[in-house]
């Protein structure tokens, strides 16, 4: 797997951006950027260059099960890996994120382990894919 | 003018009458009594203010109640669940807190055990650059050092572990943080609603202005936050069960 995909991470909490950055970091992944909502990340994923999007679900302005349907509705950024890591763990939110075509879900409090296991199987299916 | 108060003033303006004419004759008796009456009167009138008032005010309240949140926030569910979320709150700040004590408490003796050797060993290092080391002081440092690289190939892991290990524990910000945010848009619902109260009980002393609050754009499903154990239902229990859902979705 290439390590220096661009990674974007979407939280609007700075403590939790920075721990699944340390944690990418620590995976060996170093190309990382942040933003605290779908608001702000959209442009950035629209202006190229990321790899694999991680985000929460519940944030203002824009949540991340928003932003994962708008990725899939930009033919540009359809096909993106999205990780989605959040708290929200009622049944229909991971059925309907499943539906809107993340690529992983994470529920928190999660591990490194999780991160790492979720992060390589994504990127198995990808490469199966290929 | 209302008919009652025309009733009133009729009533006013003929004693008033009655008792300038008495004053005039000298009727001191009789106009005493007019006074009294008229006083009389006067109080009738504030007590029939009165309960007006309370009529209205018990109205008001009455109306008030059906369509506010306020009984059912402070007596049913959202207060009790507050109070349950916040003391979530506690406990997963005090396990943070914990968590992170006890990763530090673990690693403080590997430094300070790696810091005493490490500088004993430099010091018998240096001597042997020096060539003032003795070839059975020699023998005696090679293990020495061998057992020393031994431990600290042992201990980096063990402190990457933990260093580890407190930054999973800030995962409480987040989560504390959302449940928090919750609480608060309860204490404002419950604000509005006693501004609203106390707007309708004090006749509109307060200029009618709802604060329009901004609504995050619907996705047909709303985010709840981290669920909280014995107040949240329907969530699953974790990892494992979110990993059996998708892969029972076909993931």
């Amino acid at each position: 797997m290439d390590k220096n995909i661009k990674i974007l991470i979407v939280d609007d909490f700075s403590t939790m951006r920075r721990i699944i950055k340390n944690l990418l970091r620590e995976l060996g992944f170093n190309n990382t950027a942040e933003a605290d909502d779908g608001t702000s990340a959209l442009p950035m994923l629209q202006a190229g260059g990321f790899q694999l999007l991680v985000t929460d679900w519940n944030m203002p302005g824009m949540t991340g099960i928003d932003l994962l349907k708008a990725v899939r509705a930009d033919p540009k950024l359809a096909r993106l890996p999205v990780l989605m890591v959040t708290a929200e763990q009622k049944k229909e939110q991971i059925i309907e994120a499943a539906k809107a075509g993340v690529n992983g879900y994470i529920v928190k409090p999660f591990t490194a382990q999780t991160l790492k296991e979720k992060i390589d199987k994504i990127f198995e299916r990808i490469e199966a894919a290929q | 003018m209302t008919t009652e108060s025309k009733v009133l003033t009729d009533d006013y303006l003929g004693r008033a009458r009655e008792l300038l004419r008495q004053i005039e004759s000298g009727n001191e008796e009789e106009a005493g009594k007019l006074l009294d009456e008229l006083t009389k009167l006067r109080e009738n009138s504030l007590f029939q203010e009165l309960g007006r008032l309370t009529r209205e005010f018990h109205e008001a309240l009455n109306a008030f109640r059906f369509d506010s949140r306020i009984a059912a926030a402070l007596t049913e569910t959202d207060f009790p669940d507050a109070r349950e979320r916040l003391k979530y709150v506690i406990t997963m700040t005090a396990q943070s807190a914990d968590r992170t004590l006890t990763a530090v408490e673990e690693s403080m003796p590997l430094c300070d055990e790696m810091e005493a050797d490490t500088l004993e060993l430099k010091g018998q290092w240096e001597r042997f650059t020096r060539r003032e080391l003795t070839a059975d002081e020699f023998r005696i440092l090679v293990p020495r050092l061998e057992a020393y690289f031994g431990r600290v190939s042992e201990d980096i892991p063990k402190l990457r572990g933990n260093l580890q290990e407190v930054l999973m524990a800030q995962d409480f910000q987040d989560l504390t943080g959302q449940i928090i945010r919750r609480v608060i848009n309860l204490v404002d619902d419950v604000e509005e609603n006693l501004v609203e109260l106390i707007r309708i009980s004090g006749q509109n002393l307060l200029p009618k202005e709802k604060s329009e609050k901004p609504e995050s754009a619907p996705s047909g499903i709303e985010a709840s936050g981290p669920p909280v154990p014995g107040v949240d239902t329907g969530t699953v229990s974790g990892q494992d069960e979110v990993d059996d859902l998708l892969s029972s979705l076909g993931f």
